[in-house]
């Protein structure tokens, strides 16, 4: 029976392991983040509803048998959503499965030899392929078999499963790289030369917050040395890899750092003497693509509808007679029901007939022509799937986002559905642009692959004052395939979510109208018109309303209430935040550069204050429901702090008291504080850590030193003043400015106790105090 | 002054004390402090010294946790049953205060490691159950001349001493360990838990009075306590000139595993 990979009997220990780790975890006996280390390792991934679960199925070269498929479709049904995920990563997902299911999941899987394993962590992940390796008319060759064979050979290696973060393969079958090989760790291109099968080899590319073009590493090698490349690159990585960063650790990162020629020479001290050893060479399977033949009766379909998706979906295979086939799904997922009438027909054609693709669909292959008339009946007859649609709606991809993900700033999904609604019922001829790309991610990290779209969009938090509203960067000019040059897309602008659907109507309506005229040179669409066009329609949409004047621009599709805070998850990984920052930095940045030319002064000036309070609130974790709360969190977790030097004290405290008229006489100061702020963010780490910032210690060289600890709260101005005090020698003196109350009537008791003496308070014309020590 | 913020908040409480202020609490910060045995005594010593802020805290301990340590030994939990006891402790100082070093030797204490062990630390503090042990780091620390605090509890008793160099030590007392069997150890007498606690942290403060140099410590004095009473006294000592480590002629001059009562060995 057909498989993709094969793993070791260690695994059913492994499982034997989790299962009590996971009974420890219910009884509250695993400590939640040591329980995370463990299933992540199982594909397993909690989901933003506590104790749910999603569990990540492996599928080696995107592929899967019916019987395989069928039982996961059950083991969902059972155990889950009732549908299966197809995810980008060419693999599929059981979701919202609860923990005490869990075990169910993964033992059932067992039964069809489908493992989850390795599925996240620091290992191996899914190897993928060009999703129609092997039946691609324009195949160099078929790479499916080295995928596949890799798989197994890495997996069941000891050394593969604490890497110090993931590593992730790809081949493509030819130049057009549709496998992304250069946004991989290691990507393997199919070439060949003087008759020889090999391969161009890349590695260090990675999609991510932080996206990196991978960088050729090996010109050409002969195919015989696939696994002798991954095997010398992981070992490589594991000696040198980053392990204390969770943020910059994979390879990409590693290349960075070392830089190319540094990069190369430890890869080659490995590479170098293995790679003429032929016993390691990868014995492949023979996948065969054909069709086994059926006794099946012939169900044939002809009409417009018929002929209308067999040429949106269908396609000619090298092998002549038979088809491949593109079941168009709703955002990757496929119901238990459509499961089992598509793996019932399928298991009739063969086993080597099912290929997850990127973009979250399922693609048929080896389906005899004779037979397209059932499989049309079939896939018409889905409860759920895109095929009314033109494929231009179903090669969308989004991430799962905010509905199950805890890092989710916005709803990919219920965008995609929103765009299905709008765009689907236009007039727009959506079947002359059935390649193009509309990748969306519900934040910085790209699972929806945002980096290699013709149009990406990746969720942000948009702020009007002080509200927070579901918006999207939009990104354009990716550039995959044409002769090794990968580029990434770059962000142009950015639009309220909940205008995204009427803007993809505008632009693309220019887009179908002009194609022609650009021969369908769409980077070239994009340098001379298209990204003005994005800049124009952005505008065009830019206005978001007040909460009260239009709650809906609040929500977001495919939620009923308003964005909140709490809907980000905990930082897990941290980006959304860096957004929210931005927001605050440009403010600043531009207030400070336009000062001297705006209308009113005093409110840019108590502006800038305000905005240089709430950029990095947070950072620590803080929110502001309104601007002099954002001022006083401020003053109390940065200068008080330390961060941020006392001497913006005074500014703070009067704009916190609303006192405009006095902010111009500190112009230089606020505009000082503003500078300050935006310096501090630039010397923030990687973990949102500042690398400085002590206060500077004020050296008293003809007067006495002065500390400022007015918003300083009991016990602690008593602290600091000794620890002030503790600087100096005896006789020294120190001033120290503390507040009415509490402050003024305890601290310079306690000092006096201490044996200092309190030579004089004096109460300033402020309100607070100013007290006068000897040390003793 | 080299406090962080966060620091100087959480010693403020300590700073705020008259005679550690700001310098007191970098000395306990630049400390290192040997806990020896992490059971009855050494849990409640590792959690207050860590609370503290003692820079480096050494654990020596080679057991596991079990079930019937955790009615004293406060630092091991429920779910650390089978795990070793410094690795239990280490995650809980870890927990309690980061700042902390925790350097985990998991091996018993003998003859043939304890200077090695010794020599990095400034403080040592003896939290084990059994007179052999008590004995070799009596003898250890006086001839690598570390201060150290000796601490023993029985039923509802305890009695406690701190040696600095020059001053009376545990033999100058008592000659010699009793013969294996002769005196009964926790394992088979029993004990309060809670005394335990009392006599732990009645060794973290002298742990922490000799690092900041504050008050007098229980040198050449030895406290007793009886918790049936709640009486405390202290005894005077005196360095004895017979004393077989110390004194004018000493006969002791390598260090010694004595044997040890057999039910010791399994049970810590
Ligand atoms: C540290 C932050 C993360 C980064 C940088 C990241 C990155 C990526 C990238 C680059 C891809 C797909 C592209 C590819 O390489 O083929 C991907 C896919 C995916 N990621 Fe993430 N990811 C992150 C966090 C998460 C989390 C927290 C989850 C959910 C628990 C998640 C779930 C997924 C899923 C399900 C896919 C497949 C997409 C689909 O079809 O649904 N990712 N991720
Ligand atoms: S892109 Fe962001 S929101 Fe989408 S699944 Fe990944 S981490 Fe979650
Ligand atoms: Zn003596």
């Amino acid at each position: 029976m057909l498989t993709f990979y094969t793993n070791d009997t260690v695994l059913i220990l492994e499982q034997d392991q989790l299962e009590e780790d996971i009974a420890e975890f219910i009884k509250g006996q695993i400590d939640p983040i040591r329980f995370k280390a463990i299933r992540v390792a199982h594909g397993v991934y909690e989901q933003r509803q506590r104790d749910t679960y999603m569990i990540r199925i492996r599928c080696a070269a995107g592929g899967i048998t019916p019987r395989q498929l069928k039982k996961t479709a059950e083991l969902a049904d059972a155990y889950g959503s009732g549908e299966v995920h197809f995810t980008t990563r060419q693999e599929v997902q059981v979701h919202d499965v609860l923990i005490e299911n869990i075990m169910n999941v993964i033992r059932g899987l067992n039964e069809v030899e489908l493992s989850s394993r390795g599925g996240g962590g620091n290992t191996i992940r899914n190897i993928l392929t060009s999703a129609d390796s092997g039946v691609d008319p324009e195949d160099v060759f078929d790479v499916d078999p080295y995928a596949i064979e890799l798989t197994t050979r890495l997996i069941n290696e000891p050394d593969s499963w604490n890497l110090p973060r993931k590593f992730k393969i790809a081949f493509s079958n030819n130049s057009k790289d549709t496998a992304y090989t250069q946004a991989t760790c290691l990507g393997y291109v199919a070439e060949i030369r003087n008759g020889q099968k090999g391969f161009r080899v890349y590695c260090a590319g990675g999609m991510g917050a932080k996206p990196m073009v991978g960088h050729l590493l090996l010109e050409w090698i002969p195919d015989t040395q696939a696994y002798h490349v991954a095997r010398a690159l992981k070992v490589m990585f594991d000696k040198n890899g980053n392990r204390r960063s969770k943020f910059s650790n994979r390879i990409k990162f590693l290349w960075k750092k070392l830089e190319q020629d540094e990069f190369v020479r430890l890869f080659k001290l490995e590479f170098d003497p293995i790679k003429d050893d032929a016993s390691l060479n990868l014995v492949l399977p023979d996948l065969k693509n054909e069709a086994k033949s059926s006794n099946l009766a012939k169900n044939p379909a002809q009409g417009d509808d018929y002929e209308l998706w067999e040429k949106r979906f269908v396609f000619d295979q090298k092998q002549a007679g038979l088809k491949s086939v593109k079941v168009p799904l709703r955002l990757g997922d496929l119901l238990r029901e459509d499961a089992d009438s598509l793996c019932d027909f399928l298991a009739e054609m063969g086993e080597n007939n099912i290929r997850c693709d990127r973009a979250q669909n399922m693609r048929l292959r080896n389906i005899p022509e004779a037979y397209l008339g059932n499989l049309y009946h079939i896939i018409k007859n889905m409860k759920q799937s895109l095929v009314q649609y033109p494929p231009f709606l179903s090669n969308m991809i989004n991430c799962t986002g905010a509905q199950t993900c805890k890092l989710g700033i916005c709803l990919p999904r219920g965008l995609s559905d929103a765009i299905c609604e709008r765009l689907g019922k236009s007039d727009l001829r959506l079947d002359e642009i059935s390649d193009f790309k509309v990748n969306m991610s519900g934040c910085p990290n790209t699972c929806g692959m945002h980096h290699v779209a013709d149009l990406g969009f990746f969720g942000k938090i948009g702020r009007k004052e002080a509200e927070i509203y579901p918006s999207y960067n939009v990104m354009a000019g990716a550039h995959v395939g044409q002769d090794g040059l990968m580029l990434y897309a770059q962000r142009v602008d950015e639009i309220p979510s909940k205008h995204v659907p009427d803007f993809l109507y505008d632009f693309l309506s220019v887009w179908i109208e002009d194609k022609k005229d650009y021969a369908g040179n769409y980077q070239k669409f994009l340098d001379e018109k298209g990204k003005d066009l994005i800049k124009t329609l952005c505008e065009k949409y830019r206005f978001v309303p007040t909460y009260e004047e239009d709650p809906e621009m609040f929500h977001d599709w495919g939620r009923d209430r308003r964005m909140t805070m709490d809907d980000m998850g905990t930082a897990e990984c941290s980006a959304g935040m860096f957004d929210m920052i931005d927001v605050d930095k440009k403010q600043i940045e531009e207030m400070i550069k336009t000062i001297e030319t705006v209308e009113n002064k005093k409110e840019t000036l108590y502006k800038i204050i305000f905005h240089s309070s709430r950029m990095l609130l947070v950072t620590r974790g803080l929110e502001s429901k309104t601007e002099t709360q954002a001022i006083e969190l401020f003053a109390k977790h940065f200068v008080t702090a330390g961060l941020v030097n006392d001497r913006f004290q005074d500014v703070l405290t009067l704009a916190k008291l609303d006192l405009k008229d006095e902010l111009l006489k500190h112009q230089a100061l606020i505009l000082d504080l503003g500078q300050t702020v935006v310096d501090l963010y630039k010397n923030m780490d990687d973990s949102l850590r500042f690398k400085t910032e002590k206060t500077e210690e004020i050296p008293g060289q003809n007067g006495p030193v002065v500390k400022d600890f007015r918003g300083v709260q009991c016990p602690m101005n008593f602290v600091k003043t000794k620890l002030a005090l503790e600087t100096l020698k005896s006789g020294d003196k120190l001033e120290v400015l503390l507040d009415n109350g509490e402050p003024i009537e305890n601290v310079p008791n306690s000092i006096a106790q201490e044996g200092h003496k309190v030579l004089h308070k004096n109460k300033q014309a402020e309100g607070h105090w100013s007290v006068l020590i000897e040390k003793v | 002054m080299n406090l962080t913020e966060n620091q100087i908040e959480r010693y403020s409480r300590h700073i705020i004390l008259q005679d550690i202020g700001g310098v007191g609490q970098e000395k306990i910060l630049n400390s290192k402090v040997l806990i020896i045995g992490t059971g009855g005594l050494g849990a409640p010593a590792a959690l207050y010294l860590a609370a503290a802020g003692v820079g480096t805290i050494g654990l020596v301990d080679g057991d596991v946790v079990d079930i019937s340590n955790l009615q004293r030994q406060v630092i091991h939990f429920t779910p650390d049953i089978g795990v070793l006891k410094v690795e239990s402790a280490k995650a809980k100082i870890n927990q309690i205060n980061p700042d902390v070093i925790v350097k985990t030797y998991a091996e018993f204490f003998t003859a043939d490691n304890a200077l090695v062990i010794l020599k990095d630390y400034d403080f040592v503090i003896d939290g084990t159950d059994n007179f052999p042990a008590k004995f070799l780091i009596n003898d250890a620390c006086v001839m690598a001349k570390k201060p150290f605090s000796h601490g023993g509890i029985l039923r509802f008793a305890g009695q406690t001493l701190t040696h600095t160099p020059g001053h009376a030590c545990y033999r100058c007392v008592f000659n010699s360990p009793p013969p294996a069997n002769a005196v009964p150890t926790c394992s088979q007498a029993g004990v309060l838990g809670a005394i335990a606690g009392m006599l732990g942290t009645i060794q973290a403060a002298e742990a922490l009075k000799f690092i900041t140099g504050v008050g007098e410590l229980l040198v050449d004095r030895m406290l007793i306590f009886d918790a049936k009473s709640m009486n405390f006294r202290t005894v005077k000592l005196k360095k004895n000139p017979s004393c077989p480590l110390c004194g004018d002629t000493p006969k002791i001059t390598s260090l010694i595993d004595y044997e040890q009562a057999v039910c010791d060995l399994k049970k810590g």
